[in-house]
């Protein structure tokens, strides 16, 4: 039997966040064409928050609901992410710890912009397939968080700032992989994958995003279409109607989603703009639901798309959800899944929604605090201790034991339970 | 049978007014650039997607994302039929 899939999904969405037309109004920014960005809030990440405390804070409920037989069984750490601040050391080393997992166990990193959380999901299914270690588990961790300053120098790549800083969010989703998919079961060998190199959006230097917009754009598009047409050439009889009951998209911002689901009900299906519209709104839209409160988490977004997909969707009988991922650079995938009730009551037991709503608002004047850089934390900071002082709210507002990053030294990074 | 950049530059006009109807009575040139007519990104995407259907060609999108106006998005589309 090829039976594996999710077994246990969580998201971590932060302690703060900032109201996405607030900060467009602030910026003195073209309201119509925020409208259409899609996006309401977005989490930010605070100095005392890094890729370690969203990822550990997301994965803890999924490790406490196991017996210690169960956490034993987890047997790879994956930390996926493009916000690493060690080139050599892997983070999934700082999460086993942090976790208390089993020391047999493979801890990795995995990066390829936004795609590496679903590069994760399927290096960890492989791992259950292969049956070298039958009943192992794998703990995927994708976790980002955004960059503030922008390259400076040079035109090409100059990234669009008044896209980016509304839809750049910071974020982390956990998921345990493993022959009990009780969130959801993957359909084992139905996967389309399509990758090529282009230069859109990327991270050349240590604290800085740089990018070309309007390629990545294009670019996304172009590997939706393909990783969708390999997907059918490996499973028969698909239509991307009919077959899908749901598609979670890999969400840089709302629009662009829309966009691309436009493009392929006209391509694929020469579905006209009102079919379009409402299909849109049943097959798309309770995926867009968390990405338009937590913003663009790069490697966790498509995760994080199809976690708000199995939270809002209808699952009275079981439904297969496409997901697409597209990750700058670029490597695409294209594959799919099944949820039933059981699967949708057992996410929502874990009332991300209530985590979510708990977030402390940060107005303008603490929001640019942040970015103007005095307590931004920089790659390869050696040594430093925390200001617990700052934005305080954020520290308790969740109202549950909340990892934070307490100081630096030597450039191990020690970490603290509040709550 | 290969198309004039007339016609192509045509679909191009068609499908700019189409997106973004607010340029109906406007006069669209070649040395437009659809950033400044008012497209955003998105806005940009669809006219060539849209612009690729309506001649029936099939090229990858990111081939033609170096087009800085309309008359070069016309030759790029020219040259790849």
């Amino acid at each position: 039997m090829k039976i594996v899939g999710i077994e246990a999904i969580n998201v971590f969405g932060g302690t703060v966040y900032l109201d996405v037309e607030k900060l467009a109004k602030h910026r003195g920014l073209d309201m119509s064409r925020i409208s259409n960005l899609l996006m309401k809030e977005k989490t930010v990440a605070l100095p005392f928050e890094d890729p370690i405390t969203f990822g550990v804070n997301a994965a803890k409920p999924l490790i406490d609901s196991l017996s210690d037989e169960e956490k034993d069984r987890i047997e790879m750490v994956i930390t996926c992410t493009e916000s690493s601040f060690d080139f050599g050391k892997s983070m999934s080393t700082y999460c086993h710890d942090l976790l208390g997992l089993n020391r047999n166990c493979r801890l990795f990193e995995l990066k390829n912009a936004c795609y590496s959380g679903v590069a994760g999901i399927q290096m960890a299914v492989n791992m259950v397939l292969s049956q070298v270690s039958p009943g192992a588990k794998v703990l995927v961790i994708a976790t980002d968080i955004s960059r503030f300053m922008v390259e400076e120098g040079g035109d090409a790549l100059t990234a669009d700032w008044s896209f980016a800083e509304p839809s750049n969010g910071a974020g982390a989703v956990a998921m345990l992989i493993s022959d009990q998919p009780k969130i959801a079961q993957i359909d084992v060998g139905a996967n389309g994958y399509y990758g090529y190199e282009v230069m859109d959006t990327c991270r050349p230097s240590p604290d800085a995003d740089a990018g070309d917009s309007d390629l990545s754009l294009l670019s996304y598009l172009d590997c939706c279409e393909n990783a969708f047409l390999e997907y059918c050439k490996r499973v028969e009889g698909v239509k991307f109607d009919e077959t899908f009951d749901y598609i979670a998209y890999h969400t840089p911002f709302g629009g662009m989603v829309k966009g691309a689901h436009r493009n392929m009900m006209r391509k694929l299906l020469k579905a006209k703009p009102d079919v379009i519209e409402a299909d849109f709104s049943l097959r798309v839209l309770p995926g867009l639901d968390y990405c338009q409160r937590v913003g663009n988490i790069m490697g966790a977004t498509a995760a994080l798309a199809l976690t708000s997909t199995i939270e809002n969707g209808d699952f009275e009988h079981p439904k297969r959800i496409g997901v697409f991922s597209y990750g700058s650079g670029c490597c695409s995938e294209f594959f799919s899944l099944v949820v039933t009730k059981e699967g949708q009551q057992k996410l929502r037991a874990l009332n991300i929604n209530d985590k979510l709503d708990a977030r402390h608002e940060l107005s303008m004047e603490e929001y640019d605090g942040i970015l103007t850089g005095s307590t931004a934390l920089k790659f390869g900071t050696r040594n430093t201790v925390l200001d617990e002082d700052f934005i305080p709210e954020a520290r308790e507002t969740l109202g549950q034991p909340t990892l934070f990053l307490k100081q630096i030294k030597e450039f191990h990074r020690e970490y603290v339970w509040l709550g | 049978m290969t198309m004039e950049k007339k016609e192509i530059f045509d679909a191009v006009v068609q499908n700019t007014t189409e997106v973004l109807p607010s340029l109906t009575a406007h006069e669209i040139n070649s040395s437009d650039a659809l950033k400044d007519l008012g497209a955003n990104s998105m806005d940009r995407s669809e006219i060539v997607m849209m612009t690729l259907e309506s001649l029936s060609l099939n090229v990858p999108l990111v081939e033609l994302a170096g087009a800085t106006n309309i008359g070069e998005l016309v030759d790029l589309l020219y040259e790849k039929q």
